[in-house]
């Protein structure tokens, strides 16, 4: 059910116009990377205060309902991206172990929201009269820094599974990806590789590109 | 005008493993993560619209060790991304892009961008420094990205 939603999505007008431009896609993983450059290193500053190893001149409540916003907006721009970026290839993510790995991440992150909201992130005042930042505020910290950092672990390795190759997605649209696109993502792709495959691929890829040499 | 140099990447180990290419990406986005976060921190107080229960002098030496430890990390795993296959690279338009960028990017942050910090400036001045110091790391970001793509 979940393989026939992701090749109805990867088959919307949308979705098909999306992986076909070779100017929006880099531009929207742009704003999926910009977003993490937004807020990433707020949710890194936020938990390492409740550590009590950053910005311990600020009071905790300062430190966190002054960077909410911002925080929100970055996971939203996060999210938003990274929704039309599953969108034009949601077929091979799903066979994607990695993306899978992701999202439960993800929904991990919820779960630690559900768990630790009310306790910590929305209880800072309480935090901030304590002599000694209770150790469940710390743990909550801890957690988070784990999953984060798992997140962006997963989502970089998304790209270095080597699709199967019985494994053929369904696009409605026969239009070929612009050649500019595929030519560099193959040759990125290329690298990832096992073992001797990647160096001999990414020497190959250099060589042609700068002898304009086809294959041999 | 192409630049060759002399250098076999079959011979660098980081080609001849799995993991190390993409463990080094990793160092990369989350030390960028950090280092971009905490300049965008005090870029949000200069422009006026995050922050503001600190002043930009406190905020900025409050978040330096961050902002330069997280440039730390990126500045240490790019040359080895980049020693993986340089001729690609010094080649590549959108590198050529992104190093420029980062260049004035970075000259900018220790130069202009902390002077004006520390010294709590006006609204006017505080805004055009932070929006200049936005579009100059989001510049750098993008050229990274349109690496694999031009």
């Amino acid at each position: 059910m979940i393989l026939e939603f992701f090749r109805w999505l990867q088959n919307t007008g949308f979705a098909t116009a999306f992986r076909e431009s070779s100017l929006v896609y880099p531009i929207v993983l742009t704003g999926h990377l910009t977003g993490m450059g937004l807020f990433g290193g707020m949710i890194a500053i936020t938990d390492m205060r409740l550590l009590g190893w950053a910005m311990r001149s600020s009071s905790i409540t300062d430190v966190v309902r002054q960077l909410r916003p911002w925080k929100q907006i970055g996971f939203v721009m996060v999210v938003g991206c990274g929704a039309m970026l599953l969108a034009a290839k949601a077929e091979l993510y799903y066979h994607n172990p990695f993306y899978w790995t992701k999202m439960t991440l993800l929904m991990l992150v919820g779960v630690h929201a559900l768990v630790f909201h009310r306790s910590v992130y929305a209880n800072t005042e309480e935090l901030d009269r304590a002599l000694k930042v209770p150790v469940k505020a710390k743990v909550a910290a801890c957690i988070s820094l784990f999953l984060w950092v798992g997140l962006v672990t997963a989502g970089r390795s998304i790209a270095y599974w080597d699709v199967p190759e019985d494994i053929a997605p369904v696009y409605s649209s026969t239009a070929p990806t612009p050649a500019i696109a595929t030519a560099n993502e193959t040759s990125l792709r290329s690298r990832v590789w096992s073992g001797s495959k990647r160096s001999l691929c990414c020497v190959r890829t250099t060589r042609q590109k700068l002898n304009g040499l086809v294959s041999t | 005008m192409q630049i060759q140099i002399a250098y076999d990447p079959a011979t660098n180990p980081l080609n001849n493993n799995e993991w190390s290419f993409p463990l080094l990406e990793i160092i990369h986005i989350v030390g960028f993560a950090i280092a971009m976060s905490t300049i965008f921190m005090v870029d949000l107080r200069l422009i006026g619209i995050g922050m503001r229960r600190r002043l930009a002098s406190q905020l900025s030496k409050d978040l330096a060790p961050w902002t330069l430890g997280g440039l730390a990390a990126v500045l240490m795993s790019g040359p080895l991304i980049f020693s993986s296959d340089p001729n690609m690279y010094l080649n590549n338009a959108s590198f050529q892009f992104k190093m420029a960028a980062l260049l004035i990017a970075l000259v900018y942050q220790y130069t202009i961008h902390r002077k004006v910090a520390f010294s709590d400036p006006s609204p006017v001045v505080g805004a055009l420094t932070g929006i200049v110091s936005v579009a100059l790391w989001v510049s750098v970001v993008a050229g990274g990205l349109f690496i694999a793509f031009v």
